[in-house]
C-alpha cells in the first residue's frame, strides 16, 4: 500500500476574500446601524422633550431669559422691546397658546439680519432685520413664525434631539458625541443655533399665517417677508437668518398654496412700522 | 487630542494591513515550500503503525509555533464579533499556525531519521491564558510518535 501526504486543499480552511473588503463591510455596517440609532433615539427623544410640560422648560431656560432681559439697554432699545411686544400681544390671542405657556419677546440691538426662538419662550428679535422690512405685517409675519415654533414646542425637541444623538454617538467616539451634545446644549445657552427640520419650519409658516390673517385680514407680511429675503446677499456673515431659515421655491409655493387652500388674502393695505421701529430704521439710513 | 487619537488608530490600522498582509504571504510560500520538501516524512493520525512495518524505534517528537495576530486582524476580528460570524482574519493565521507546528514536528522527525509519524495530535491555547485584553497570540502544537526500521533483534535463543 502506497501512503502519501498530500499538499493540504488552500480553499477550505480559509478565505480568499480580500481582507479589506470584509473591513469595509463591517465598518460601513457599523456606521449604518449607529445613524440609524441615532436617528429613532433622536426622533424619539424630541417628541419625548416636545411633550414635557412647559413649566419644565421654562424652568430649565431661566438662565436665558435673564440672559435676555438683563442686556443692556438704552431707551431706543427699550421702546424697540416695547413696539415688539405690543404686535406680539396682538398676535398672542389668535394664536391659540397652550395654558401656561407664554412667549416672551426680545430686543437685542445687533446688526445682525436674524431672529429666532428658543427654550422657555423666548423670541429674540435683532435690530439687523427689522431694518429691512418697511411694514408692521412683515416683522409680525417673523414674530408670528418665532412664536409658532415656541408654541410647537420646536425648541424643547431640538434640544432633546441633540442630547439624544450626542449621548448615542458618545458611545463610538466620546469627543464625537461631545460635539453633538456640546452643540445642542450651547443652544439651550443663548445662542440661536437650535436647527429645526423643514417640517417644523412650514408647520410655523402656516401657523404664523393664520394668525397674521385673523390680526391683519390678510398675509401680505408673509409675502414681504419673502421678497425681503430674496433680496439678501445670503452670502453675508450679518445674514444668519436664511442659513436657519433657507429660502426655497418650495417654501413659497407652500405659502401660496396654504393661502388660497383656506381663502387668506395675499395682498392687503400694510401697516406702517410702530413709530419706535421706524426710528431704529431711520437712525440707521442717517448714518453715512 | 482626539485627532491624534484617529491618527494613532489609522497608523496602526495601515501598519497592521500592510506588514501583516506582506508576513502572511510570506509565511505562507515559505510554508508550501517547506511542506513540498518535507512531503516524504509522512504523519498520521493513527494510533498504531501499519502493519508492513514490524521492528520499530519511537521518539515522541513534536512542534510547536507561537503566532500573532495584527492589529488590522484584530480590528476586524473586534468589529465581526458584535454580529458574529466567520472570523475569516484569524482563520488563515490559524491555518498557518497548525501547518507550521506540522512542519517543525516533521522537521524533527526527519533529524531522527524518521519518515513516518503516527498518533498526531494539534492543540492550541492562546498565549494570554484567556485574559481579556491579553496579548493577541495563540500556540500551536503538533506532537506525535516517529517511527525508525530499528535494527533486527537476535533471535531468541
Amino acid at each position: 500500500m502506497q501512503y502519501e501526504n498530500r499538499q493540504p486543499d488552500e480553499t477550505v480552511n480559509y478565505s480568499s476574500e480580500h481582507p479589506l473588503r470584509e473591513f469595509a463591510w463591517l465598518v460601513f455596517g457599523l456606521l449604518g446601524v449607529v445613524a440609524i440609532a441615532a436617528a429613532l433615539i433622536g426622533f424619539f427623544a424630541g417628541e419625548i422633550a416636545s411633550r414635557l410640560p412647559f413649566s419644565v422648560e421654562k424652568d430649565y431656560a431661566r438662565r436665558i431669559s435673564q440672559h435676555w432681559q438683563d442686556k443692556p439697554r438704552d431707551v431706543a432699545a427699550e421702546e424697540a422691546r416695547a413696539a415688539l411686544r405690543a404686535i406680539a400681544a396682538k398676535l398672542a390671542p389668535v394664536m391659540q397658546l397652550p395654558p401656561g405657556m407664554e412667549i416672551q419677546v426680545h430686543y437685542a440691538p445687533d446688526a445682525v439680519a436674524n431672529a429666532f426662538a428658543t427654550l422657555g419662550g423666548n423670541v429674540v428679535f435683532y435690530r439687523g432685520l427689522i431694518e429691512k422690512f418697511d411694514s408692521e405685517d412683515a416683522v409680525a409675519m417673523v414674530l408670528a413664525h418665532e412664536m409658532a415654533h415656541a408654541k410647537l414646542r420646536h425648541p424643547a425637541a431640538s434640544l432633546g434631539r441633540g442630547i439624544a444623538v450626542g449621548l448615542t454617538l458618545s458611545l463610538i467616539s466620546v469627543g464625537l458625541g461631545e460635539g453633538a451634545a456640546g452643540s445642542a446644549l450651547q443652544t439651550a445657552g443663548v445662542l440661536p443655533l437650535l436647527s429645526y427640520s423643514r417640517r417644523q419650519e412650514s408647520a410655523a409658516d402656516a401657523e404664523a399665517m393664520a394668525a397674521l390673517a385673523a390680526v391683519y385680514g390678510h398675509v401680505g407680511g408673509a409675502r414681504d417677508i419673502f421678497d425681503v429675503f430674496a433680496r439678501l446677499q445670503p452670502s453675508s456673515t450679518q445674514v444668519t437668518i436664511l442659513r436657519s431659515h433657507p429660502l426655497t421655491a418650495e417654501r413659497m409655493a407652500s405659502i401660496e398654496r396654504t393661502a388660497a387652500q383656506r381663502g387668506w388674502k395675499l395682498d392687503g393695505a400694510r401697516r406702517p412700522l410702530p413709530p419706535a421701529l421706524a426710528r431704529l430704521k431711520r437712525a440707521r439710513q442717517d448714518k453715512p | 487630542m482626539e485627532s491624534i487619537q484617529w491618527l494613532i488608530f489609522l497608523a496602526l490600522l495601515a501598519l497592521g494591513y500592510f506588514v501583516g498582509r506582506w508576513n502572511e504571504r510570506a509565511h505562507f510560500k515559505s510554508i508550501r515550500e517547506r511542506e513540498a520538501k518535507y512531503a516524504k516524512v509522512l504523519a498520521f493520525a493513527v494510533r498504531y503503525p501499519p502493519d508492513v512495518v514490524t521492528p520499530q524505534e519511537c521518539r515522541l517528537v513534536s512542534g510547536s509555533v507561537v503566532i500573532s495576530s495584527d492589529y488590522f486582524k484584530q480590528c476586524v476580528a473586534g468589529l465581526r464579533t458584535l454580529g458574529g460570524g466567520r472570523l475569516s482574519s484569524y482563520e488563515s493565521l490559524l491555518d498557518r499556525a497548525r501547518r507550521e507546528a506540522t512542519l517543525r514536528m516533521k522537521e524533527q522527525a526527519q533529524r531522527f531519521g524518521s519518515t513516518l509519524i503516527v498518533n498526531v495530535k494539534v492543540e492550541t491555547t492562546t498565549v494570554s491564558g484567556g485574559a481579556r485584553k491579553g496579548l493577541p497570540a495563540m500556540e500551536v502544537m503538533a506532537y506525535g510518535t516517529a517511527l525508525k526500521s530499528a535494527a533486527p533483534r537476535a533471535p531468541a535463543p
